[in-house]
């Protein structure tokens, strides 16, 4: 076995994974419930004495665990007060950005062996970027939609204005189901590229969601992004 | 000009007891939709409002809002047009017409500036100056401008008024619209509906008429105590959505036993109206009783939305068709390529270690 020295780079807040995990789950329990409620199951009971209000349910906890997700939020931004490492934006504004990307693409594409090392490569940084717009709009149209069950409250003002932007509640709804889709094809997309850069690049992109810490062989081009450079932590 | 009568001054005329007058107000708070709390203001305003003048015009529509109108039954249409309210002028009502007619209008609005109720049914054609939609020989859309802008109050009966309805549906051949830009300053309420319910139409009139002011309203214009709730939300059949009992198709057992129509694209769950607690024609029925899914009538663009798909929701619904499916497609098409993806990394992996390992095989034997 090839011996290869790596750095430690201190990336992830505890805020921020915990975050991170409660994303999944809300996502996960959302899109299900979400396609349930589009599309109900035919209930089993043929008597209306002893069936369930599952729908009811499923609708519940559509409701509850967004109200989770949107709360975790805190979370997140916490650790993007105090701690450097969950600031990992995509650098829009700067040119190697766009440098970086297509290096980056590059690679994916089969045309370069490698890309530079990054703490997050400007790719995956877009990607997130763009989760966090689509997490928005579910939010927006899903929140705009729950809170008209009360037009008369403050929230209630504020949805019917979201509403009327969205062209009516049919295509709030329809908007809210597609993007819940879109959130499914991130979710494909991302997790193959962390388990590939985890497995194959041994770029611990899974294993820093659990740990905070990277382990990298070559000084990422991105380093000072973190709080903590890599030097004092050889192993 | 004659002094107006205020509606106690009429009872007193007709020799109706002060104990029918104030019960006739306790039924007019109970239909305004207000709290029995401000009766003392009710009496009030019917003792000393004189009867408020209404105009009450039509534009773009088939006059289904008047059909709806006419059947309301508390108050009975017929006391509201002879004795609650003061109709001076009403295209579809009116015994009169003719030149007479329009100079009593003029003569109305003139006498009248800034204190009579404008009621507006059917949208106004915007296209070519309008001449699609004339009346009086004008076209209706200057008639609008000149009578909104001395109204009180615009009153946008039914969902043409309020949106443009059918006329503004695709192709719109005429640029109809909804009345609300042609209004200048005046405020609008919107009574969307297609047509209205009858007693939300003279529940409306008599606020503005007794109040002299509009009723509180929502992000549309709608008056919050009539649109205030999803008709889902106050649906009968609701136990049945939540116990995921549905009719999925209009012969099946479901449909004959009640059972929720959510899956026959009712629009209930998007729809803000009072047919689930005030019904039609005295509470007899309202669509989705009579076990038709709601189309959504009292919403902006429902023409549109309801194209070859009224019987369509979620995930059907939309220009593209299945939400679900074509979710799934492009998912299985994201994993396929997941898969053709990794199995081309490992391959170039492969390819690059021996490129390594050759490199540094060179750089060993030097």
């Amino acid at each position: 076995m090839k011996e290869v020295k790596r750095k430690e780079f201190y990336v992830f807040s505890p805020f921020l994974r915990v975050f991170h995990w409660i994303m999944v789950v809300s996502i996960v329990v959302l899109f299900c419930t979400g396609v349930i409620i589009a599309t109900p199951l035919q209930s089993v009971n043929l008597e209306p004495t002893y069936s369930v209000t599952y729908m009811d349910l499923v609708r519940d906890i559509h409701f509850v665990v967004a109200f989770i997700f949107a709360a975790s939020f805190i979370l997140r931004v916490y650790g993007f007060v105090i701690n450097k490492g969950d600031r990992l934006f995509p650098h829009f504004w700067k040119g190697y950005f766009y440098r970086q990307t297509i290096e980056v693409a590059l690679h994916y594409m089969f045309l370069k062996y490698e890309h530079s090392s990054f703490l997050r490569n400007p790719l995956a940084r877009a990607s997130y970027a763009m989760l966090y717009v689509l997490v928005a709009v579910e939010f927006i149209t899903g929140f705009a939609m729950y809170f008209l069950a009360n037009p008369d409250s403050i929230w209630g003002g504020i949805s019917a204005w979201i509403i009327m932007v969205c062209g009516g509640e049919m295509m709030a709804h329809l908007i809210h189901h597609y993007v819940a889709w879109g959130i499914i094809l991130f979710a494909i997309g991302h997790l193959y590229m962390v388990i590939r850069a985890e497995f194959m690049e041994g770029e611990s992109e899974v294993s820093a969601m659990f740990s905070g810490y990277k382990f990298l062989i070559h000084n990422p081009k991105d380093a000072t992004d973190s709080d903590l450079s890599g030097e004092k932590h050889l192993i | 000009m004659e002094k107006r009568e205020s509606l106690w001054e009429k009872c007193l005329r007709k020799g109706i007891s002060r104990r029918t007058f104030i019960k006739g107000c306790t039924g007019l708070c109970a239909l305004m939709g207000v709290s029995v709390d401000r009766l003392a203001e009710v009496v009030e305003a019917a003792e000393a409002k004189p009867l408020p003048v209404v105009i009450w015009i039509h534009g773009h529509e088939c006059t289904g809002c008047d059909e709806s109108f006419i059947r309301s039954a508390a108050p009975l249409a017929s006391d509201l047009v002879l004795s609650q309210i003061d109709l001076e002028y009403d295209h579809l009502l009116s015994a009169a017409c003719g030149e007479p007619f329009e100079a009593h209008l003029k003569a109305t609005m003139a006498a009248n500036k800034g204190n009579y109720i404008l009621a507006v049914e059917g949208a106004t054609c915007t296209k070519d100056n309008g001449v699609y939609c004339m009346s009086g020989g004008h076209t209706f859309s200057s008639l609008l401008k000149e009578a909104a802008a001395g109204a009180m109050a615009v009153i946008a009966y039914g969902t043409c008024a309020a949106y443009g309805g059918i006329q503004a549906a695709k192709p719109n051949p005429t640029g109809s619209s909804g009345i609300g830009a042609f209004c200048g300053a005046t405020p609008v309420v919107n009574v969307p509906g297609c047509p209205p319910i009858p007693e939300v139409m003279t529940g409306v009139v008599m606020h503005v008429a007794l109040f002299g002011s509009l009723p509180p309203l929502d992000g549309e214009g709608r008056p919050k105590q009539f649109y205030g709730n999803r008709i889902h939300d106050t649906c009968y059949r609701r136990p049945f959505f939540d116990a995921a009992m549905f009719a999925d198709s209009y012969d099946d057992a479901g449909a004959k036993a009640g059972w929720c129509l959510y899956k026959l694209g009712c629009r209930g769950p998007e729809t803000y109206n009072s047919c689930g607690n005030i019904r039609w024609f005295e509470g007899l029925s309202y669509p989705i009783q009579s076990g038709a899914a709601c189309i959504g009538c009292a919403n902006a663009n429902f023409w549109d939305d309801g194209v070859g798909s009224f019987s369509e929701r979620l995930p059907k619904y939309g220009k593209l068709g299945n939400a679900d499916k074509i979710g799934t497609a492009v998912g299985a098409a994201a994993v396929v390529g997941v898969a053709a993806h990794a199995a081309a990394s490992v391959v170039q992996k492969g390819k690059r270690e021996a490129i390594e390992a050759a490199e540094s095989g060179k750089k060993e034997s030097r």
